[in-house]
């Protein structure tokens, strides 16, 4: 696999610094979203695109599961890992920029936010997956086993949103995009932002892709 | 096919009666744990005791579904069956309704000393009561059963099941305590029929879902 090599990821990686700082850049210096909670607003601009690559990645771990149970392919398992493991990085992030930005909205770092919650309650799941990939039996197994994990974590997300949602109907007042925002229409520079995550993703997974392949043919 | 393979759980446990037992002492321990930790007034515990009613079935049915599946295991039970014309998916939906028979069973018997030692006012419909424990029950067993199939070649089983359960099982936690709550509250069960739907969804799914994908975990 000649695209998968050294000298490509360290491009990649190399890219993915570069773009990481422009992307701090911008967060920094784009005007607070909402003009109240000043500059602790500004990781919004964070916050909303790792939560869509996270859950996006997610869900590619599931997919990876159903094409690896149907064809039984090994490379479906690599993508899986790989998915999975940078989803969790992210997810990660969700945890640490949404407390973070909580405090000042709402006065406590964990408010139950039914999105929030869910993100949790989606990486503890996988912490469990990593742990049954690593003591749940031999390679091959794991593989199935993991692609069961991975397709069963994400079908448990719409009653995990709307069982914390009905939980708490208090919370409903949390700040959608469009509504929350002082300035105009954020789209665009999420947008922006997001582009820049993805970039960063998919050097990130090739890493990880290519780690896990080589893994696999040392043990071969 | 599916009646043979309840029979024999239920054959098993008729002769050892290894699993209720194991279960209703210890519903019981932790029904007194509870009661003894919890010294507060009436009227407080009357709102703790829906949540802590399903932390105790939730934790008793990790015990019965870890030693349900741990039959399969002994004396490589698995492979014999394994080793034959017979369809997975149908030996799953048996373990669910053995497992479904063996932790209603063992709820009847300690549900008595709970209300007894938390000195719980018996103001609402049995009826009610057990649709909520039966349908709660069916869906933490539904997905208890396929955590159990998972892991059942791990070096680290007992770790494994309630890593994985216990946040999959989240949205049931949340449903099974609201329903119960309400019923307690003496509330209509118009009022708590959306949490029942989270809680049958749950139980469908992940059903079908165990099903599906059960001929995929057990593979010689």
């Amino acid at each position: 696999m000649p695209f998968f090599n050294h000298r490509n990821n360290l491009i990649h990686a190399g890219i993915a610094v570069a773009l990481s700082a422009i992307n701090i850049f911008i967060v920094i210096t784009l005007d607070p979203p909402n003009a109240a909670q000043g500059i602790f607003g500004n990781i919004f601009y964070i916050h909303v695109p790792v939560s869509w690559t996270a859950f996006l990645l997610y869900f590619m771990v599931m997919i990876s599961g159903i094409m690896f149970l149907t064809k039984k392919e090994s490379i479906w398992d690599h993508r899986g890992l790989a998915f999975a493991e940078v989803g969790t990085l992210f997810m990660f992030l969700i945890l640490t920029t949404g407390p973070i930005w909580a405090k000042p909205a709402w006065g406590h770092f964990w408010p139950w936010e039914p999105r929030l919650t869910t993100s949790l309650i989606l990486f503890l799941i996988f912490l469990g997956y990593f742990m049954l990939r690593e003591f749940g039996g031999n390679t091959e197994q794991v593989s199935r086993y993991g692609a069961v994990v991975g397709i069963l974590a994400f079908l448990d997300v719409p009653l995990i949103f709307f069982s914390v949602k009905f939980w708490l109907p208090e919370m409903q007042s949390h700040p959608q995009v469009g509504s929350y925002f002082d300035s105009g229409n954020l789209f665009p520079t999420f947008l922006v932002i997001f582009s820049l995550i993805t970039f960063i993703i998919i050097s990130t997974l090739m890493v990880r892709f290519r780690v896990s392949i080589l893994k696999q043919n040392n043990i071969n | 096919m599916l009646v043979h393979f309840i029979l024999k759980d239920l054959k098993i446990e008729l002769r050892s009666k290894e699993i209720i037992t194991s279960m209703f002492i210890f519903g019981l321990s932790v029904t007194l744990i509870f009661a003894l930790a919890f010294q507060v007034a009436p009227a407080m515990i009357r709102e703790f005791a829906p949540g802590l009613l399903w932390v105790v079935i939730l934790f008793t049915s990790v015990l019965g579904l870890n030693r349900l599946f741990s039959l399969e295991r002994d004396e490589h039970a698995l492979w014999s069956w394994s080793a034959g014309p017979v369809d997975r998916g149908t030996v799953f939906i048996a373990k669910v309704i053995s497992a479904l028979i063996f932790v209603i069973f063992s709820e009847i018997l300690f549900i008595i000393p709970f209300f007894v030692f938390l000195n719980l006012p018996i103001e609402f419909s049995f009826f009610q009561l057990g649709l909520i424990l039966f349908v709660g029950t069916g869906a933490i067993v539904s997905v208890g059963c396929l955590i159990s199939g998972i892991t059942l070649q791990a070096s680290q089983r007992d770790v494994l099941i309630p890593i994985l359960l216990f946040p999959t099982a989240s949205p049931v936690a949340i449903a099974a305590t609201k329903c119960t709550q309400l019923l307690f509250n003496q509330k209509s069960i118009t009022e708590w029929n959306y949490w029942l739907l989270i809680l049958g969804s749950f139980f469908v799914i992940f059903t079908l879902f165990g099903y599906l994908v059960f001929n995929k975990i057990v593979e010689e």
